[in-house]
This record gives structure tokens, C-alpha cells and sequence, in this order.
């Protein structure tokens, strides 16, 4: 880092010396403007957040100096503050006007003719006789220099260093590691035993405890080739899948929800996570795995297996997606970000997001290469996919809108008839308005009629005069129930309240007697001119008046009178129609039966390529200078040839990334095998290579085991091959203090790092061990929280806004964020799971039958317990103490669990469960 | 039965030095643990602090300041105009012209403090607020505010500030969780505002879903073993803890199994602490009265802060309260309705923990921090709603440190914008940890290769409101 800003300045010192020379001599008249109005200002309104004195209390903005001449001219992040001479040009002058984003000073703007002064002294060439070195760097890296970290060197190999204990190594990895000990005097510790070997290794493969079968098979085997005939059959195993995939959706900070306020829920997630875990155990190799990932839209292979080619995609297709509002551009440039971060951190090992908002403070990275990389991802489109080819997407949309439209013409032929209905009712409209208006009446003043009688005498149909009943009465003065009748409506309303009742009668008042003509003999008209024949002549047109009428008693949908809604019509409807309406669900139901499946669906991305601008500190309403798309420059010059294509799609960004002379991909994924067999990395920062990342403890063997990795294909089962057959690993994890003392963290592997299993293969080693464990692969995601839910812990649930808590417990990565590695916290809350959580009741129960199966003798069932649990035989004394508590009585409590049962829970509870050695 | 000390003499040397240490200690009080085997053991702060715990009542949602703690006569001469000063100010939604504030704002105490009619229980305590009136944060949307309110950050990218706390100082009872949520559901946002991030996973928040009428056997997730009386599960837990050690005999250097010994401990003893703790229903009958809401009734929102009050009477250290789940004081609509509504059930629960905390003198060594992620327009929106505001809001805070009757900092006349003395939720957040005895600048950690701070290059402590 030091080193680095040193570089940097000397870079800069060059660029002074060529100012100098354009520097004009100055005049003693402006140089009095510059001394008399200028200075003061800078001095007084500037100075405090932008001088060598604010860089060195860490106070400089915007890596803006106005404490020297050259400062001014070079300028901060924004670009040059001035330019001499040309008051339209350069940032100051405009962040003084306060006219655009950047308004300066932040507090108070300057008076006017300040500001005027400012600008007659750019104008007459900003005459400065100020000198002085700005001690920031704001443009020039030196990138020769910044290419020489290591991590940015293409890798090489190294053949194997010369070490003392020359019969130990095993193989390439050996020698390496036994010449860093060697050099620290530390001794490796001895080989681990057969048992604890092949827990270890199952766990680390597989996620799950051998079986003593499996552990019998083992100890038989005394050929030299015994441990990589587990290592093959562990590798083929499907489960191993479950168990590396998983890693890598912590990386991929996998989630089956978006990240707005409230769950909402991506329904085709796993289709990712399946294809992940499908990767892995076919050995995908690693460049084409992030291939299909990054753009396997765009890829030409695979051709027709869509699963393959589009389910990737949800490593990009399942990230963030945050509420928009009126920011919406900020927002999505927060969802840009949380890609380039995961992309970046996860594939490359560079925290590139730290240069959204400034250049990165210790890696080559300028804010300049963000907007050029995040061009891969502007303008696109988080979507989900169909996962089968166009032309069978092409059948099923139409077979769907054949089905949608069948439906609608048997819909329409009801809506059709009823009208036709409608119709006949229609033309003795004043009967029922006023037939309505009687038994509304009626009701209102409680007399009594029988209304049945009334209609049958008028010769009425029912179901018309009731929908105008209901008119009238949902109908106030201020709402009419229908706007167009509102005169009429009003007018039967006032006549319901001053109604006159007699004992069995209601008489209709003159004024609503006329008002009913009027309004019928409109109708009457208007249907007249509807009904007109067009013939040759030109068809009447209906006056607005008269359309709107139609429309509000006949022709319209929903509340109108003489149209019966689809759903009310078909009861109404004479046989024969009733009969062709049957005949078109008929239709209907053909149609479904030749149904085209459903088709498979995922998240994924679409377009995107866009070239950007450089958001000025992160701000999208704030743009500077465009940033040519293309990738990172500290990478490019690595990559065989840099791009001039005007633009960057993700095709492009995949090549980049899967370069085999890209120098950071092939170290980033095998540093993050390494470190899941070994607990730590290489680099201890896996997702940081960066130079404020910490150093491999192994340069040279991380680096032959990149460039044999990019050898044998990219092949991550070759690589846990090359590791798990090493020395290295299969050290015991016997603790030494000497060793300890000079290295306390095993950073040099003296030993096998022993730890706590991680959440998901404890939980799935407590399932597998009470013989519960449903071991079916695939398909949609179960909660945690459902007792049925007795798969691997890979296929729960996985929220960003309501994690499980049983995961977050047990330190689950936040999947809000890519994940370089796990903690392993102890809170005594996950104690409490472990004493009396239902899963391990349950767990504890179903263990102990088997257990109670295995002898009718209480030596002998503890003897088998200690195999099942943890894959060796009890000493005498834990055997003797197993069988006490077996004799004890336990409690006599109803329901309560037997002695059996409570032992079956402490083996699963006990550490060594937990533990692999 | 066996008892523990029979059950530890048969151990013999089992349990390494740290793990013998812990399960020894039978207060579960001070720091039982050295703190390489527990992180939550008590941490020196960096110099004296004035107080030992935070109360954080979380109006999420955002409320009205103009209808609560920032009187603006101003918006009744102005009613229905549009200012040119709003014209800059984007919040979320359009809104409309400005819409005075239904309610008084009376003077109080012997301060003067001016505060809203709708906290007539809570003002009688103005003389011990510090109401903040110059808050701001940057972006108008509520996931954002919510992470940068919890996390200093307006992505779900750090630490909570209950986190970094844990981190920086432990928590002096071992027996419960030292960061408690309450909230009915989830607030925006859900679990993720007290997550840890990159900070271990014992600092994050406990997040407890506890209604009125909550059983406090059931407070934290398998507090209680359905088969087992004590006496049982502790013969159990006996048998299982010499499996323990027998295990550990091997492998006395290996310090996570220490911990995962004096962890099952502290479980056990958690299973009787904790529903104690958070049995608000033994309270005496006069103080229960105290925290019913105006109603009579006791609700939520009181329970929750009589819980509170016995937490940090056990040494938990951070406690938020939400409102509610989702965001209730988001009122977009009917602003004064609910504003009413809200108030009416807070109001007398949070006059209630200010006299009880003063009661027990805990509130010199607690603070009581009341606000939402931002505030709201004093524009209308719709008529009868108000949008969000992320230019200017109010805050106040109570107790140990802070300075009472008092009203720090200014929004203009209208109420939507904070002018003077602005105050950040950065320069909040470093006020917190000032005076929690840590300084902002120093309590770091370092992860991905950089280190990072809770107010990661802001943040300037708020000394004017220091007592």
C-alpha cells in the first residue's frame, strides 16, 4: 500500500513538470485579482475540507485540493476544477453557481459577485502563483507497478521444493507444504487413523456419516489404493453434489425471495440451486460452470438441454431486487451493484464495488473500471425463463390462447343470448320501471303485496324486474346507481318517500307516470335507430345521448338491467341455446385434453451491454465521464486481447472471467476447495486478493495447483483427488504445543484443522443416524419449521427477508450478500435446540428404536449405539457409564422419554457428534 | 441424582481451564468466561461510560415530526402552497400542498418544551428528552432508511448497531440474550436489520415474537423441554456433559469444545432465567397499570416495554421495540387518524418506561432512543396522507448522558428539510457508542481485507446534547 502511494507520486511529480512549462508569466494585475479576491475565498470557504492540511486530518473531499495551483488544474474525482481560460469548462465554476449537483460550498452559497470574480479570473487564465505538491493521488496509477502483486502475475508451477523428511510427501501438494514447516522447524503431526480418515472424508465429500458398513468395507481393505476407492465412490456419489453446491450458493448468496419489504417469493430458485448441485456432480468443468452462469443465453453449447444451458442463470437471476419508488434509477443501480459485488468477490477475489463511489483505496481498480465492467449488466432484465426451446414455448403460448379464447366464445355466447333476452324485456321498459318503483315502494312502506302475482299479471319476467328492484334501491340522490337514468332515478326515489299507501296499494304518482313515458319513449327511439338496417345507405348514427342510454340499460356489462351477467344468464336461457353453450365447453374441454405440459420454468437474466457513464460518487444523477465498456484494466492487459468493441456484453464478461489467462479465477475457486478441506484457505480472504487481502501462506503451490487445475480441464474432482490423497490431509488432528507455538493457527498445516460440522451436515448427520433421513435429490424447497421436512437441509427454504431461524442460529450465511466463509459461533440457543427442539425429540426416539432393536442387553445396545453415532466401539467406561443410565429409571412421567430414548439423545447432542477429527 | 459439583469431581480434569471456569459460576452474572471461549464475555469500553444499555423505541414506518415533535405554525398561514423551497425535495410519491398539523403543541415541563398534544403522557417527561429536530438520512425509501437507521449503511451489506455494541462491550448476563428484538412479525426489511453480517454470529439480534398474552415458557424457541421435569434433564444433561468431557480428554487444546461445554450451561440456566425475565405478569398490579394504554388496556407496545424494563434490570444490553410488524406509522392516508391511533397506544406505555426506568434509577444508565428511519412530508399526500421524508425528521432521546428539556438542532419553517445543526443518523449512531464509552473511530473490525466502522467514515458525536 505504502509502496504503492509512493509510485503514485512520483507518477504525479512528472505531471507537475510538464504544468510548469504551460505556465504563463504572470502580470502584476492578475495576479492582484488572485491575491485580492481569490485566495481569501479559496482560503476562508475551501481550505477547510479540500488543502494538504484537510488530506492529512482525513478531511479532503472529493480528492479535491485547492491548496496549490497544480491541485486545481488536476482536480478531484469530478475531472479538472478549472480549466485557464475557459469558465465553461472544468467543475468549480458551476459547483460555486450551485447550477448543477455538486454545489459548493455545501452550506451557504457564495454572493453573486464572488462567484463573478471567479469566474473574470478563469477567464483572464487563472493566474496561481501558489506552488506546492498536492500529496493525494486522484488519476494516475501506475499500472506497471500495480500489476507486479502477485495476485494479478499469472500463476505458474513450480516444480516441488527440496524438503529433509523426503519419504513423507505423498504427492505434488506434499512438498510444498513440508518445506514451509520444514523452514519454521515444525514437525507435521502423524497420519490419522483409518476411522477418523474416513469420517473426515465423507463428511467433506458427501455431508454425511459413513455408514459401518462402509466403515467395516474400509478397515478390510489393506490395499494401497483403499483410501481412493472411498475418494471414487464418494465422488460418485450423488450426494456429493449437495454437499459442494451448497458451498458455492454461498457464494452465489443463493435466496428464493427478492429483497422487497415484504416476502415475495421467487417460485423457480431451486431450478438454480438443482442445477448447481448437478454441475458439481458431473464435473462440470469450472469455466464452463461460471460460462453458463454469466450467459448461458448467449453461449452456443449446450443447444437443446435447457435446463443446462438457462437454469445457471439464476446466479445472476435470483439476486437483490429492492423496492423502486421515486428513486427507482438509484435503486437500480443498488441492484447493479449487488451483482458486480457478487460477480467480482466471488469469481475474481476483488472488491470491486469499492469503487462505485471513489477509486479503490488500495487495489488498480478506478471508479472508471466499475462503470466499464457494470456495462455487462446495464439495461439488463432480471426474468424468469422458460426452460425448453422457443418453438415449443411458441406451441404451449398457443395453446394457451386457444384455451382463452374457447373460453371467451363460450362466455360471449352466454353474454350474447342473454341479451337477446335483454332485448324482448327491453321493449316493455316501462312496465318494469314502474313495476320496480311499486315493489320498492312497497317494502319501503311496508304494505303488502304479492309480488309474484304482479309480475305474472304484467307478464314480467322475474329476473329482470328484480335487477331493476335493486337499481332503484341501491340508487341515493348524491349516487345514482346508474348515472345515465340519474334524472328518472331521482325523480323514483323523491316518489318512494312521499308515497301515499293505501292498505294493499301503492299508486304511482303523476310526475314519475311522466317522467317514465319520457324515459321509455327515449329508449324507444334510440333502439329504433340501433335497429336500422345499414343496407347501402349509411346507418343512422346514435346521438351520444341516446348511446350512452343503450349502453346503460342493454349494451353495457356489469349493473345493467337488460343484460344478464354470463354467470346469471345461462339459467335463463331456452333449451336450445343452453344445448349449443354445452357444446362449446364441450370445446372447451377438448381443447384441455390435448393440453401441452406446463413448461419448467427459472430465474434468470436477459440483454444488458449497455455502455455507461461514471455515476460520480455512486450518484446516477450525477454522471461525468463516459467509461468505455470492457473489463477490468488491470486484468485486460492479462487477457489476450483487449476488447475494441464498442460494447461489453455478459458473453464478453464470461470470456474475460473464464480465461485461462485470466490470473485470479482459476486461484479464487481452487483457494475456495482448499480451504472448505482445510477449514482456511491459502489466502485467508477468499474473496479478497486484492492488496488488502492477506498473502497466501503457499504462494507457489497455489499457484501449480491453479495452472493444473486450468490443466486437467478445470476439473474440481480432480482437484479434491489431488488434495485428499496428500499427506497433508490425511494428518491427524492431534494438537502439538510446540508446533502451536510457533504457529498457533495452523496457518502452515501441522496438523489436520479439526471443526465443528457445519448446520446443514449436522442436521442431515442426526437424520441419517436415527435413520430418518429421506435422501430423494432435487425439487421445489421445504421449511424448515415443517416436522415433515426430513430431506437434506440443502432443500430448505432460503429467505433474505425471513431466514430460518434454526439456520441463522447455526451460522448460515446472510443471503443478502455473497459469502466467503462461515463462522462457527456457540450461543446457548442452539443448546436449547439440541435439548428440546421436536426435531431432536424425534430424532432421539426414532435413534433409540433402532438402537432398542439392536440387543435386548443394555451393554451390548450401547456398544451398537457408539457405532451408529459415532463410527467406533465405547471403552469400558463409557460403556459402563452408557449402561448405568440405561438401568436408571428415568422419568415415570406420562409421555416422557425412556432412559433409551434420553441416551440416544445425548450421543446426538454430544460433541463428538459434532466434532470431525 | 447426582449434583453438579458430584458430577464435576467425577469430570476430574475433563474440562479445560476455561470450560471448568464457566460451568463453575452460578450467578451467570460478570464475565463467567474467559473471552477466547466466550465472545459476549464483558469488554472494557474505551473510557467511562454513562450508560450500560439502549431502549430503542423503533416508530418504524416513519412518523409525522410535524404532528409530533416539530411544531411549524408556519404550515396553517401557508396551507395548500407549494413553496419553491419543496420544489428539490423528492421523497417517494407526489404530493400535494402543505397540510398543517391538526394538533397542539403545548409547552411542557419546566423546559418549555414544545411537544404534540398527541404525547400529553410522554410530555410530562420533557424535561428529561432531548428532542433532535434536525435528522436526516439519504434516501426516501423504507429498506434503505431501516438498514441505515440499524446498520449505518443503506444496504443489508453491515453490521446492526445492537451488533457492533455486542461486539465491543459483551453483555453482562450470560443467562439471556444481550440483543433483543420485540416485534409482532417482521418489521421491512425482517430479520435482516439485526443481522450480524461479517461480525460473528453470536452478536446478532434475538428476534422475539411475543404477543400481549405470550406464555414466558415459550419467549425463546426451545426454552422448554416438553418430556423432562428439571431434575431429569439435568441427570440427562450430566450424562451428556461426561460423554463431553471423556470426548475432550484427547483434545484439551480445542477451545470450541470448551465452549460448546459451558454453552450447554448456560442453556440449562437460561430455561429458568429467561421466563423469569420476560414474565412481565408478576410485576406488582400498580405497575402493570402504568403501562396500559389509554384504553385501560395493556397492548403490545406496553408489555413489550415493561419486558424491556426488566431486561436491561438484568443487564441486557440492547433492546429495540418495533411499532408493529410491516410499518405502521407509514401513513401514506388518514396521516391524523392513525397518527392518533398510534400515538394513543404508545403514548402512555413510553411515559410508563421513562417514570419506571427513573422509578428503579435505571434511566441513568440507560438510554431511550425514540424515532423512525425518517419522517414524513409536511406536504400532503393524497389529501389526508403524508409521504416519506428522508430530508428532515425528529428523534429523541432520554436518560443517562443526555441532556433533558431540550431541542437540538432546526428544520425550515415548513418543517421538510433539516437546516440547522443537521444531525445524520451516522452522527446518531456515534453519539450511541459515545456514550456506551466506545469510540466511534476506534471499534472496529476488520473483514474482507479492510476495516470497518458502524459509521464508516462519517459520524461526529453529538457533544451540544451531552449532559
Amino acid at each position: 500500500m505504502l509502496r504503492m502511494c509512493r509510485t503514485l507520486l512520483i507518477g504525479l511529480g512528472l505531471l507537475m513538470l510538464s504544468g510548469r512549462g504551460i505556465a504563463a508569466e504572470p502580470d502584476a494585475k492578475a495576479l492582484e485579482l488572485f491575491e485580492k479576491k481569490i485566495r481569501p475565498v479559496l482560503v476562508e470557504k475551501c481550505y477547510s475540507c479540500h488543502s494538504a492540511e484537510a488530506a492529512k486530518n482525513k478531511k479532503l473531499k472529493g480528492g479535491l485540493q485547492l491548496d496549490t495551483r497544480q491541485g486545481l488544474l488536476t482536480g478531484g474525482e469530478t475531472g479538472p476544477a478549472i480549466v485557464p481560460g475557459k469558465p465553461a469548462e472544468g467543475t468549480l465554476l458551476n459547483a460555486l453557481r450551485y447550477t448543477t449537483d455538486l454545489k459548493m460550498p455545501p452550506t451557504t452559497k457564495l454572493a453573486d459577485s464572488v462567484v463573478a470574480d471567479f469566474e473574470a479570473w478563469i477567464k483572464a487564465g487563472a493566474v496561481d502563483p501558489r506552488d506546492g505538491k498536492t500529496s493525494v493521488a486522484t488519476a494516475g496509477i501506475d499500472w506497471e507497478f500495480a500489476r507486479k502483486h502477485w495476485a494479478f502475475q499469472s500463476p505458474k508451477k513450480y516444480p516441488a521444493p527440496a524438503v529433509k523428511q523426503v519419504g513423507w510427501s505423498q504427492n505434488g501438494i506434499d512438498a510444498f507444504v513440508l518445506a514451509a514447516l520444514e523452514k519454521r522447524g515444525i514437525q507435521p503431526a502423524k497420519p490419522a487413523d483409518k476411522r477418523t480418515l474416513l469420517r473426515r472424508a465423507s463428511f467433506d465429500l458427501i455431508g454425511l456419516p459413513p455408514t459401518p458398513q462402509e466403515l467395516e468395507a474400509f478397515l478390510a481393505d489393506e490395499s494401497p489404493n483403499a483410501f481412493a476407492t472411498v475418494l471414487d465412490r464418494l465422488l460418485a456419489s450423488p450426494h456429493y453434489g449437495e454437499r459442494w453446491g451448497r458451498y458455492w450458493l454461498d457464494v452465489s448468496r443463493y435466496a428464493e425471495d427478492k429483497a422487497l419489504a415484504f416476502p415475495t417469493p421467487r417460485p423457480h430458485a431451486y431450478q438454480y440451486r438443482d442445477w448447481v448441485v448437478q454441475a458439481f456432480n458431473s464435473d462440470m468443468p469450472y469455466d464452463r460452470f461460471l460460462r453458463l452462469q454469466l450467459a448461458g443465453d448467449m453461449v452456443k453449447e449446450p443447444v437443446d438441454d435447457y435446463f443446462l444451458k438457462l437454469a445457471g442463470l439464476g446466479f445472476q437471476g435470483l439476486g437483490a431486487e429492492y423496492h423502486k419508488g421515486s428513486v427507482a434509477e438509484q435503486v437500480k443501480a443498488d441492484e447493479l451493484d449487488d451483482r458486480i459485488d457478487t460477480l467480482s468477490r466471488g469469481l475474481l477475489g476483488l472488491t470491486v464495488a469499492c469503487a462505485r463511489c471513489h477509486d479503490h483505496k488500495f487495489d488498480p481498480i478506478p471508479t472508471r473500471d466499475y462503470y466499464s465492467l457494470a456495462a455487462a449488466y446495464k439495461g439488463s432484465d432480471l426474468n424468469e425463463l422458460f426452460l425448453a426451446p422457443n418453438d415449443v414455448v411458441e406451441i404451449r403460448r398457443k395453446w394457451e390462447a386457444k384455451l382463452k379464447e374457447l373460453e371467451a366464445a363460450a362466455n360471449q355466447y352466454l353474454v350474447d343470448q342473454g341479451r337477446v333476452l335483454g332485448k324482448t324485456a327491453l321493449v316493455y321498459v316501462r312496465k318494469y320501471l314502474l313495476v320496480a318503483w311499486q315493489l320498492v315502494a312497497s317494502k319501503k312502506h311496508k304494505v303488502e303485496v304479492n309480488t309474484a302475482e304482479i309480475i305474472k299479471r304484467e307478464r314480467l319476467d322475474p329476473y329482470f324486474v328484480a335487477r331493476w328492484t335493486k337499481i332503484i334501491e341501491a340508487s341515493t340522490k348524491a349516487k345514482p346507481a346508474l348515472p345515465a337514468l340519474k334524472n328518472w332515478l331521482t325523480i323514483a326515489q323523491e316518489a318512494v318517500d312521499s308515497a301515499k299507501p293505501t292498505a294493499n296499494s301503492i299508486a304511482v304518482p303523476e310526475s314519475l307516470q311522466k317522467a317514465t313515458d319520457q324515459l321509455a319513449e327515449k329508449i324507444r327511439d334510440a333502439l329504433a335507430v340501433h335497429d336500422m338496417a345499414g343496407g347501402k345507405e349509411k346507418k343512422p348514427a346514435l346521438t351520444p345521448r341516446q348511446d350512452e342510454l343503450l349502453k346503460a340499460i342493454w349494451l353495457g356489462g356489469g349493473n345493467t338491467p337488460f343484460a344478464p351477467p354470463a354467470n346469471e344468464a345461462l339459467a335463463l336461457l331456452p333449451e336450445a341455446a343452453k344445448k349449443q353453450h354445452a357444446s362449446l365447453l364441450d370445446t372447451v374441454a377438448k381443447h384441455k385434453q390435448a393440453e401441452i405440459p406446463q413448461l419448467p420454468k427459472a430465474h434468470g437474466i436477459s440483454g444488458g451491454g449497455q455502455a455507461m457513464k461514471i455515476n460520480v460518487r455512486g450518484k446516477v444523477d450525477s454522471l461525468g465521464e463516459p467509461a468505455p465498456p470492457g473489463f477490468l484494466r488491470i486484468l485486460d492487459s492479462q487477457i489476450s486481447k483487449p476488447s475494441e468493441k464498442p460494447a461489453f456484453t455478459r458473453l464478453d464478461l464470461a470470456d474475460a472471467v473464464c480465461s485461462a489467462d485470466n490470473p485470479l479465477t482459476a486461484r479464487v475457486m481452487v483457494n475456495r476447495i482448499w480451504q472448505h478441506h482445510f477449514g482456511r484457505g491459502i489466502v485467508g480472504t477468499p474473496s479478497n486478493f486484492g492488496l488488502s487481502g492477506e498473502a497466501p501462506t503457499h504462494p507457489k503451490l497455489l499457484d501449480t495447483l491453479a495452472v493444473r487445475f486450468v490443466e486437467t480441464g478445470w476439473s474440481i474432482k480432480w482437484l479434491h483427488r489431488e488434495i485428499m490423497l496428500s499427506a497433508t490431509y490425511q494428518q491427524s488432528s492431534q494438537h502439538s504445543p510446540t508446533s502451536a507455538e510457533i504457529d498457533p493457527e495452523n496457518h502452515y498445516l501441522w496438523r489436520f484443522a479439526p471443526h465443528r460440522l457445519d448446520v446443514e451436515a449436522w442436521r442431515d448427520a442426526i437424520l441419517s443416524a436415527s435413520g430418518r433421513l429421506d435422501a430423494k435429490l432435487a425439487g421445489p424447497s421445504l421449511s424448515l419449521l415443517e416436522a415433515t421436512h426430513v430431506r437434506r437441509t440443502i432443500y430448505s427454504r432460503i429467505s433474505r427477508i425471513d431466514p430460518d431461524k434454526l439456520l441463522v442460529m447455526f451460522d448460515f450465511p446472510d443471503a443478502n450478500v455473497s459469502s466467503e466463509k462461515r463462522g462457527a459461533t456457540t450461543i446457548p440457543q442452539q443448546q436449547l435446540f439440541v435439548l428440546n427442539s421436536d426435531f431432536m425429540l424425534r430424532s432421539a426416539k426414532a435413534f433409540s428404536v433402532i438402537i432398542e432393536k439392536s440387543s435386548t442387553k443394555g451393554e451390548d445396545r450401547v456398544a451398537w449405539a457408539y457405532r451408529l453415532a459415532f463410527g467406533r466401539v465405547p471403552t469400558a467406561r463409557e460403556q459402563a457409564i452408557g449402561a448405568a443410565f440405561l438401568r436408571s429409571e428415568g422419568e415415570k412421567k406420562m409421555g416422557s422419554p425412556t432412559a433409551l430414548e434420553q441416551f440416544a439423545q445425548a450421543l446426538l447432542a454430544s460433541n463428538e457428534f459434532t466434532w470431525v477429527d | 441424582m447426582q449434583t453438579r459439583r458430584e458430577m464435576l469431581a467425577r469430570m476430574g480434569t475433563g474440562l479445560g481451564i476455561t470450560g471448568l471456569a464457566s460451568v463453575l459460576n452460578e450467578s451467570g452474572s460478570a464475565a463467567p468466561l474467559g473471552s477466547a471461549a466466550n465472545p459476549l464475555a464483558l469488554k472494557a469500553p474505551h473510557y467511562k461510560p454513562r450508560i450500560k444499555h439502549i431502549i430503542h423505541l423503533y416508530m418504524n414506518g416513519g412518523p409525522s415530526q410535524v404532528d409530533t415533535f416539530d411544531p411549524k405554525p408556519a404550515l396553517k398561514t401557508h396551507e395548500g402552497k407549494r413553496p419553491d423551497m419543496i420544489a428539490g425535495l423528492k421523497t417517494e410519491n407526489t404530493t400535494l400542498g402543505l397540510k398543517p398539523s391538526p394538533f397542539n403543541f403545548p409547552k411542557c415541563g419546566k423546559s418549555g418544551l414544545e411537544i404534540s398534544e398527541l404525547f400529553k403522557e410522554t410530555s410530562r417527561h420533557a424535561d428529561e428528552m432531548c428532542v433532535i429536530r434536525s435528522m436526516y438520512t439519504d434516501v426516501p425509501n423504507h429498506e434503505p432508511s431501516m438498514f441505515m437507521m440499524n446498520s449505518g449503511h443503506l444496504q443489508a451489506l453491515r453490521p446492526s448497531y445492537g451488533s457492533w455494541l455486542l461486539y465491543g462491550l459483551g453483555t453482562e448476563n450470560q443467562n439471556l440474550p444481550g440483543y433483543v428484538v420485540l416485534c409482532p412479525g417482521l418489521p421491512v426489511n425482517g430479520a435482516a436489520n439485526w443481522g450480524n453480517r461479517f461480525l460473528p454470529g453470536v452478536y446478532q439480534g434475538c428476534h422475539l415474537n411475543l404477543p400481549v398474552d405470550f406464555s414466558p415458557k415459550d419467549v425463546i424457541p426451545h426454552l422448554e423441554n416438553k418430556g423432562l421435569s428439571a431434575a431429569a434433564q439435568r441427570n440427562q444433561l450430566d450424562l451428556l456433559q461426561q460423554m463431553n468431557a471423556i470426548h475432550q480428554e484427547e483434545r484439551k487444546a480445542e477451545a470450541p469444545l470448551d465452549a460448546r461445554i459451558a454453552s450447554f450451561e448456560m442453556a440449562f440456566r437460561m430455561q429458568t432465567a429467561a421466563p423469569e425475565a420476560f414474565d412481565w405478569k408478576s410485576e406488582p398490579a400498580s405497575v402493570q397499570d402504568l403501562y396500559k394504554g389509554t384504553d385501560g388496556k395493556m397492548n403490545y407496545f406496553g408489555s413489550s416495554c415493561m419486558i424491556a424494563r426488566r431486561l436491561v434490570e438484568r443487564g441486557v444490553r440492547v433492546v429495540q421495540i418495533y411499532s408493529g410488524a410491516g410499518q405502521p406509522w407509514d401513513t401514506h392516508g388518514a396521516n391524523d387518524a392513525q397518527h392518533r391511533q398510534l400515538c394513543g397506544a404508545t403514548d402512555k406505555p413510553i411515559a410508563a418506561l421513562l417514570t419506571d426506568l427513573k422509578r428503579l434509577g435505571l434511566l441513568d444508565e440507560t438510554l431511550v432512543l425514540w424515532g423512525g428511519e425518517f419522517g414524513r412530508t409536511p406536504a400532503s399526500q393524497g389529501g389526508d396522507g403524508r409521504d416519506h421524508n428522508h430530508w428532515g425528521f425528529s428523534a429523541w432521546l432520554a436518560g443517562g448522558g443526555i441532556k433533558g428539556g431540550m431541542a437540538y438542532g432546526a428544520t425550515d419553517e415548513f418543517g421538510y428539510r433539516a437546516t440547522e445543526k443537521r444531525v445524520h443518523v451516522h452522527d446518531l449512531h456515534a453519539t450511541m457508542l459515545h456514550l456506551m464509552g466506545l469510540d466511534h473511530e476506534k471499534l472496529i473490525y476488520r473483514y474482507g481485507g479492510r476495516d470497518h466502522r458502524l459509521t464508516d467514515v462519517s459520524g461526529v458525536v453529538l457533544k451540544d446534547i451531552l449532559a
